[in-house]
C-alpha cells in the first residue's frame, strides 16, 4: 500500500474536497454535525437528567473528546458497508490494490474526524480546562484507532459484498454499541461485575486513551488495554484474511 | 499488499498458466412446482456458475498483437483482458506478468463529471497506479494529445462527451506501459482523435509494444493483429493468424 501512497492521498482529498463543495458553511459542516451529536447528549444528559452522576467534569468536554472519534468510527464502518457495493466499476480497469476502495472511505472520514478537531479546543476554552502531558496519548490513540477501523472496514466490505443483509445487521450493531461502548459515560459507571470484560470492547481502550490526558483517573489499568489492543491486532488479521478470502468474488461482481 | 504481481525476470510479457475462471451470472429461477413458482413471484433470482476459462495456458510474446475472439460475446474476452492486467483473479492457476498491463477497458467510472479536466486526468492516472508527481511531467503531452487545452480547467460535465473517452486513452498511453489491454478498440465515435490513437498505436506497435485487442469489428483484427485467441464455450479452441481463426468463425456452426 505504501507506493502508492500519493494516488490515495490524491483520490482521498478530492473526496473530501467534492464532499463538501456544494455547501454554503463548506468543512464547518465537520464541526457542526458533532457539535449538533454533543450539545443534544450533553443537554438530555447533563441538564435534563443532571441528577445522575455520569462522566467526569466537564461533562461537555468530556463527552466531546469521545463523540468525535466515535462520529469517524461509526460513519467509517457504516460507509464501508457500500464499497463493494454500488459503484464498483473502477475495479474493472483499476491497477491500485482493491483494499484501496476501503483505505479511501477510511481516509476520507479521518479526514473529517480531523476537520472536527478544532471543536475539542472550542470545547476546552469553554469549559476553561486544560490537558496534562498525558495529552500525547490522544494521537497514539487514533493511530491505533485507524488500525482497528482498517481490519474491522475490510471485514465489514468483504461480507456486505457477499451478503447484502450483513450492511443491515452493522447498523444495529453500530447503533447498541454506541451505547455499550462509555462514550456518554465513564468506565468507572461501568457495574463492577461487568468492568472485567468491559475492555474486550476495544474501543473502550482506545476512547480512554483519548481522555487519558484530561481525566488521568480514566485509566484502568494497563492489563485493560492490554485486552484492547490484543482485539485490535486480532481484528486487523481477520478482516485481511476475510478479505484475502473474497477478493476473489468481489473483483468479480465489479 | 499490491494487487498486480509483476515476475521482473519473466520471459514473456504475460503468461497465463492453468487458468481457470468461472462466472457467476444472475439468472431467473425457472422450472414448475410451487416451490419455483413461489420464488418466480418473489422475483428471486438464482446464480448460476458458468465456467469461461478451464485450465487455460497460454504465453504471449514480447510485441505480439493478440486478438481474442469468442464466439459469441459471452466467452470472456473482457474477462481475459482483467486477468492479464490482473484486475480479476483466476479462480485456480495463475497469471504472471513481467510489467504492468495497462486495461483500456470501459472504464469511465473512475471519472467524476463534478471535477474539472485537469483534475480527472490526475485521477485516472491515480487509478492507474501513476502517482500525481509523475503526472506533471507528462501533462503537456496529455493535454496536446488529447486536444484538451481548451477545456482543461472546465468541469467535465460541461465538457462534450467524447472528452472522457479522451482522457482515458490518453492518460493510458501516458502511463508508458509495455502492454496494453485494449477493449473494443478505439470505439470513440470522434473520428479525428480516433485517427491520431490508431497513429500512435501504430507507432507503439513498431516500438514493440504488446496489445491484447477484444474487438466487434473484425477487419480491424485482420489488420492490426498478428495471433488470434478462439475460444469456445471455455476453450481455446484455435491459436493462429487472425485470418484463420475468423475463417473457422464462420464455417464451424456453434457448437449449441
Amino acid at each position: 500500500m505504501w507506493g502508492h501512497r500519493q494516488a490515495l492521498r490524491l483520490l482521498v482529498s478530492r473526496e473530501l474536497h467534492q464532499k463538501y463543495r456544494n455547501y454554503r458553511l463548506g468543512y464547518l459542516w465537520a464541526i457542526l454535525e458533532p457539535l449538533g451529536m454533543s450539545v443534544t447528549m450533553w443537554f438530555v444528559f447533563q441538564v435534563l437528567l443532571g441528577g445522575r452522576r455520569l462522566g467526569e467534569h466537564p461533562y461537555f468536554l468530556f463527552l466531546t473528546v469521545a463523540i468525535l472519534p466515535w462520529w469517524w468510527f461509526t460513519n467509517s464502518i457504516s460507509a464501508s458497508t457500500k464499497v463493494f457495493q454500488g459503484n464498483t466499476r473502477p475495479l474493472v480497469a483499476s491497477l491500485l490494490p482493491t483494499e484501496f476502495m476501503v483505505a479511501r472511505v477510511l481516509f476520507t472520514r479521518m479526514g473529517d474526524f480531523l476537520l472536527s478537531l478544532p471543536l475539542v479546543v472550542v470545547a476546552m476554552l469553554i469549559t476553561w480546562t486544560f490537558p496534562g502531558p498525558l495529552i500525547v496519548l490522544f494521537p497514539v490513540a487514533m493511530a491505533i484507532q485507524l488500525i482497528l477501523m482498517y481490519g474491522l472496514s475490510l471485514f465489514v466490505a468483504s461480507i456486505s459484498a457477499v451478503v447484502p443483509d450483513f450492511a443491515r445487521v452493522v447498523r444495529i450493531i453500530l447503533r447498541a454499541a454506541f451505547y455499550l461502548t462509555p462514550v456518554l459515560y465513564a468506565v468507572s459507571n461501568i457495574p463492577k461485575a461487568a468492568r472485567a470484560i468491559a475492555p474486550f470492547n476495544p474501543l473502550v481502550g482506545i476512547l480512554s486513551l483519548y481522555r487519558l490526558g484530561w481525566w488521568g483517573n480514566e485509566h484502568e489499568g494497563w492489563k485493560a488495554y492490554g485486552i484492547s489492543f490484543a482485539i485490535v491486532a486480532a481484528t486487523v488479521v481477520l478482516g485481511i484474511v476475510v478479505f484475502k478470502r473474497l477478493e476473489g468474488r468481489i473483483l468479480k461482481e465489479a | 499488499m499490491a494487487r498486480i504481481h509483476l515476475t521482473p525476470d519473466l520471459g514473456h510479457p504475460v503468461m497465463f498458466e492453468e487458468v481457470s475462471l468461472s462466472t457467476s451470472r444472475t439468472r431467473r429461477r425457472s422450472g414448475s412446482g410451487r416451490r419455483h413458482q413461489l420464488r418466480r413471484l418473489a422475483g428471486e433470482a438464482s446464480r448460476q456458475q458458468i465456467p469461461l476459462f478451464e485450465q487455460l495456458s497460454v504465453t504471449v510474446e514480447e510485441g505480439e498483437q493478440v486478438a481474442i475472439i469468442g464466439r459469441k460475446a459471452s466467452d470472456g474476452g473482457v474477462e481475459f483482458l482483467r486477468l492479464a492486467a490482473g484486475t480479476l483473479i483466476p479462480d485456480a492457476g495463475r497469471v504472471r506478468r513481467r510489467d504492468i498491463v495497462v486495461p483500456i477497458i470501459d472504464n469511465s467510472n473512475m471519472l467524476n463529471a463534478n471535477m474539472t479536466v485537469r483534475q480527472n486526468i490526475y485521477q485516472a492516472a491515480a487509478f492507474l497506479g501513476v502517482a500525481p508527481d509523475d503526472v506533471g511531467p507528462r501533462l503537456d503531452w496529455i493535454v496536446e494529445f488529447g486536444g484538451m487545452a481548451k477545456r482543461l480547467d472546465s468541469y467535465l460535465k460541461d465538457a462534450p462527451k467524447n472528452l472522457r473517452q479522451r482522457i482515458i486513452w490518453t492518460v493510458s498511453f501516458a502511463t508508458e506501459a509495455t502492454c496494453f489491454a485494449v477493449e473494443n478498440a478505439l470505439v470513440i465515435g470522434d473520428e479525428e482523435f480516433e485517427a491520431k490513437c490508431w497513429d500512435h498505436v501504430e507507432h507503439l506497435k513498431a516500438s514493440g509494444v504488446t496489445f491484447l485487442v477484444v474487438d466487434d469489428k473484425h477487419q480491424r483484427l485482420e489488420r492490426f493483429c498478428t495471433r488470434a485467441l478462439l475460444f469456445d464455450q471455455g476453450r481455446l479452441v484455435a491459436d493462429t493468424t487472425v485470418g484463420e481463426a475468423l475463417t473457422r468463425l464462420r464455417v464451424t456452426p456453434t457448437s449449441d
